[in-house]
Order: structure tokens, then C-alpha cells, then sequence
């Protein structure tokens, strides 16, 4: 089997679908033509851009270039996760915390699976590392980014409740316990309902790539689950980072919740 | 006789108001204080200090003798109760409320012992089994006596007790003050009601601009 290239006159033709899009915007008075019209060009620039970026990486391959462009991964994932974060510390403080899980998940996700499972012939190589880094990382992203937003809303939420089970003697740890357990589980169930229903409603994107570009199928669909372990794996170490971080940045040094917005005086 | 909590020059500042500005105040063993004074004044935020919810910008609060900085936090909180003015209510029924104090601390309270403390607290038993976040204020109140009285603090300090109840709850619960008081706890209420004031022998302070004013005895506090 070899692979369908798409020539440049080809990937034109199909900005006609935009164009079907922006019919139907316009037909039905959407007000998204704006939008349509400038995602058009961002996607189009942005992965272009990834596109030119990662021919220059493959073809010097090169640990440093290789685990650079991990490290930026990382680093937009720590910021990605860390941003609008209500009744948080802010994002520059959550930035720190929220790379630092990012980065413990992913090592500790990914670098066995290189190591014992997949097994690259290149220690450093780019076409395997590079992707495979980037769809776990970004899944870090979302369960610490799901675990901030949920652990700081609820106790801002039920503060009342949280000081009065410290009035009662109870550690931070004990305060805020229902509350952190629900972030967690939350943070875990999109990955977990990815594990159910995978294959049932949609072919999951790499798989669908490798079988795209000649891959046979079983080979494409052990891969696909290799990853989709990795996915629940890297979400439920980072998210419990992520939780711990975020239930020490709740508590003062003398166990006293800490109000991001003061509450009450009087 | 030394304070078991003894407060010194505590000071607090809250968005560029001075709440508290060196108050100095010791309860001691087996003692009532009532404190009044105008309302946003800071009563809370020293009742919240003493029960070290919030930290002061300065001053000292010893338990005991003992600077409460060199304690466990939550530890020293098991010994202080405080019942707060709207007490919020944990998920479950008023048994489980009762038992969520020696829980925390990995104990268990049998339901008769629990039953017990709710009636202590002004509850008929029959509320023992009733979802505790379906009670009236007033109940809810009578509650978390009961749930801090089954901790057996050493301190009591509560914020405006009886706002949420009629005059026979009122009287009931001050008869329970005194009691606590008779058997060697501190307790420090504030309070703005005429028929605590009435009821309770007490030693009367207000807060007024961040400093506690010691009432003359016989002066009218209401």
C-alpha cells in the first residue's frame, strides 16, 4: 500500500467547503462569517507553520531539536491548563504547579512506553516521539486544567462548610476531601468515556491517520490502544498532582483557607 | 487564675479598616463574656481569630500558656469550639453531623451518645434521623452545639447564638451556657440580644473602633 498525496490545487479545492459554511452562515444570519474567515487562515498558517517546523526537525534530527519542541509542549500545556482559573491564586502562580504536572504526568507516562513498548528505533526519533508527546501532553493539559477549575470553584463554593469541618479539627487534607475527590473524578471521566466508547463512534484520529497513510489495520488499532492507556494513565497522575497542588495552595502555612476573594467581615 | 485563651494586642486590618487595633482579652476557666458593640464592627472576624480560622496581622493568642503559633492548628481547633452565627450543615442526616467531629479524629460516637447531645443542645431525639440540611436556622444552630459538644472542647465561642431562636430555645440554650461555664470552659458569646443579656451572668465587653470597652457593672448593655 502507498500513501494519497494531496497536491496544492487539491487542498484549494477543498476551501470550498469554507465556502459552504459561510453560504450557510450568511443564509441563516449566523454572524460567524468573521470567524469562519479568519479560522480559515489561522488553521491554515498554524499548521502550515507546525508542518514547516517539524520537516526541519525531522530532517536534523537531533535530541536537543527533538526535546525542545517537547519542552514547549510542556510549557504551553503548564500555561494552557493554568489560565482563567476562578477563584484560583491567579495564572502566574498556577503556571509553575500546573507545568510541573504537566511534565511529572508525561514523563512518567511516556517515557516506559518508549522505553519497553514501542520502542523507537532512535532513541530521540522525531516522527514517533514528537506526536505521541503531543497527545499526551495535551490530555495532561485538560485533566490539570479540569482539576484547578473544579477543586477552587467547589471550596470557594461550600467555604462555610470547608471552616467549619476545620473548626471540627479536620486537616486540610480531611477539609476539602469530597471536594477534590469530585475534581479528580471529573477530570478522569471524559478519558475513561473515551476508553468505552472508542472504535463505537468514532475512529480516534491517529488510528484513522495511520490507516490513512498505509498503516494495516491491526497494527494501526495496537497503537491506538497504547495510547489510549497512556491517555488514562498520564490524566489520572497529572490530575492528582494537580489536586495536591491545588488543595496546599487552598491552606495557609497555619491551615487557614485561603480567600482568593475575601469573604466575610464583620 | 492564668486564661486558658489569653489574646494580646490582637490587630486586624480589613480592606484599609482597623477591626482590631490591640486587643487585649483573656478567658478565663469557667467564666461568661458577652461581647456587643455596632455591627461590621469585627466581632466575627475575633471570634474567627480565636478560633483560628483567620490569622491576625499581629499580636499574640496563647492556649493555655502556650503560644498557639508553636501548636498543630487542628488540634488546637478540636479544643476551641466555635459555632458560627449561620453554621453550615455536611451532607447527610443530623446523626451524621453529630459524629462528623470524632470522625475526623478516627472515633466513633454510638447513636445513644449522640442522642444525648442533640437533647443537651435543645433537640427532641426524633431529629436524629432528619437530613440536616433541611432544618431551620434555628435548628441548624442547636446542631452544631451538638456536634462541637461532642468534640468536649475545653472553649466555647459563639456568634450570635440565639438570633434564630424564640424565647424558650433562647432560655434553653443559655441554661446550657451556664452549665459549660459551671463545668470549667470559658465560653464567650457575642451577642446583641436583650434576653441573653438578661438571662446570662456575664462579664460584658464591647467592641467599639477596634478596641474592647469593659462595661461598669449594672450599666445597661442592650
Amino acid at each position: 500500500m502507498s500513501y494519497v498525496s494531496v497536491s496544492l490545487p487539491q487542498l484549494l479545492l477543498s476551501l470550498g467547503l469554507m465556502a459552504i459554511a459561510l453560504a450557510v452562515s450568511a443564509q441563516s444570519r449566523l454572524g460567524l462569517e468573521k470567524d469562519l474567515l479568519l479560522g480559515t487562515v489561522r488553521a491554515a498558517v498554524q499548521l502550515f507553520a507546525v508542518g514547516l517546523l517539524l520537516t526541519l526537525v525531522f530532517r536534523n534530527q537531533h535530541p536537543a531539536s527533538v526535546f525542545g519542541v517537547i519542552a514547549v509542549m510542556v510549557a504551553v500545556g503548564g500555561w494552557t491548563a493554568a489560565r482563567r482559573i476562578a477563584h484560583g491564586p491567579g495564572t502566574w502562580v498556577l503556571f509553575r504547579y500546573a507545568t510541573l504536572a504537566v511534565l511529572v504526568g508525561g514523563v512518567v507516562v511516556l517515557v516506559p512506553v518508549f522505553a519497553f513498548v514501542i520502542r523507537p528505533p532512535l532513541w530521540y526519533e522525531a516522527r514517533l516521539l514528537i506526536p505521541i508527546s503531543g497527545m499526551i501532553l495535551s490530555n495532561a493539559m485538560n485533566g490539570v486544567a479540569l482539576v484547578f477549575e473544579r477543586v477552587f470553584a467547589s471550596i470557594h463554593q461550600d467555604a462555610p462548610g470547608v471552616e467549619q469541618l476545620l473548626s471540627l479539627g479536620a486537616t486540610p487534607k480531611q477539609a476539602v476531601d469530597r471536594h477534590v475527590r469530585a475534581a479528580m473524578n471529573a477530570a478522569l471521566r471524559p478519558t475513561i468515556n473515551g476508553l468505552l466508547t472508542v472504535g463505537l463512534v468514532a475512529l480516534p484520529g491517529m488510528m484513522t491517520g495511520q490507516i490513512v497513510s498505509g498503516t494495516a489495520p491491526d497494527q494501526a488499532v495496537r497503537y491506538q490502544l497504547v495510547i489510549m492507556y497512556q491517555l488514562v494513565a498520564v490524566a489520572s497522575v497529572a490530575g492528582a498532582l494537580a489536586a495536591r497542588f491545588a488543595r496546599r495552595l487552598s491552606f495557609s502555612d497555619r491551615e487557614q483557607l485561603r480567600t482568593f476573594a475575601d469573604r466575610r467581615v464583620g | 487564675m492564668p486564661a486558658l485563651l489569653d489574646a494580646r494586642g490582637l490587630r486586624k486590618t480589613y480592606e484599609g479598616r482597623v477591626l482590631l487595633d490591640g486587643v487585649d482579652l483573656g478567658l478565663e476557666r469557667g467564666t461568661v463574656t458577652t461581647v456587643g458593640g455596632p455591627s461590621g464592627g469585627g466581632k466575627t472576624t475575633l471570634l474567627r481569630i480565636l478560633g483560628l480560622l483567620v490569622e491576625p496581622d499581629g499580636g499574640q493568642l496563647l492556649l493555655d500558656g502556650t503560644d498557639v503559633r508553636t501548636l498543630v492548628p487542628h488540634a488546637v481547633r478540636r479544643r476551641v469550639a466555635l459555632v458560627a452565627q449561620a453554621p453550615a450543615m455536611f451532607p447527610g442526616t443530623v446523626l451524621d453531623n453529630v459524629r462528623s467531629g470524632p470522625r475526623l479524629a478516627s472515633r466513633d460516637l454510638d447513636e445513644s451518645a449522640a442522642r444525648e447531645l442533640i437533647v443537651r443542645a435543645g433537640l427532641e431525639p426524633a431529629f436524629l434521623g432528619q437530613d440536616a440540611r433541611a432544618l431551620s436556622g434555628g435548628e441548624k444552630l442547636r446542631v452544631a452545639v451538638a456536634r462541637a459538644l461532642a468534640l468536649r472542647p475545653e472553649a466555647w465561642l459563639l456568634d450570635e447564638p440565639t438570633a434564630a431562636l424564640d424565647d424558650e430555645r433562647t432560655s434553653v440554650l443559655v441554661g446550657l451556657l451556664r452549665e459549660l461555664a459551671g463545668e470549667g470552659a470559658p465560653v464567650l458569646v457575642v451577642t446583641h440580644d436583650a434576653r441573653v443579656l438578661e438571662q446570662l451572668p456575664a462579664r460584658r465587653l464591647e467592641l467599639v473602633a477596634g478596641h474592647l470597652i469593659e462595661h461598669a457593672p449594672g450599666r445597661r448593655t442592650s
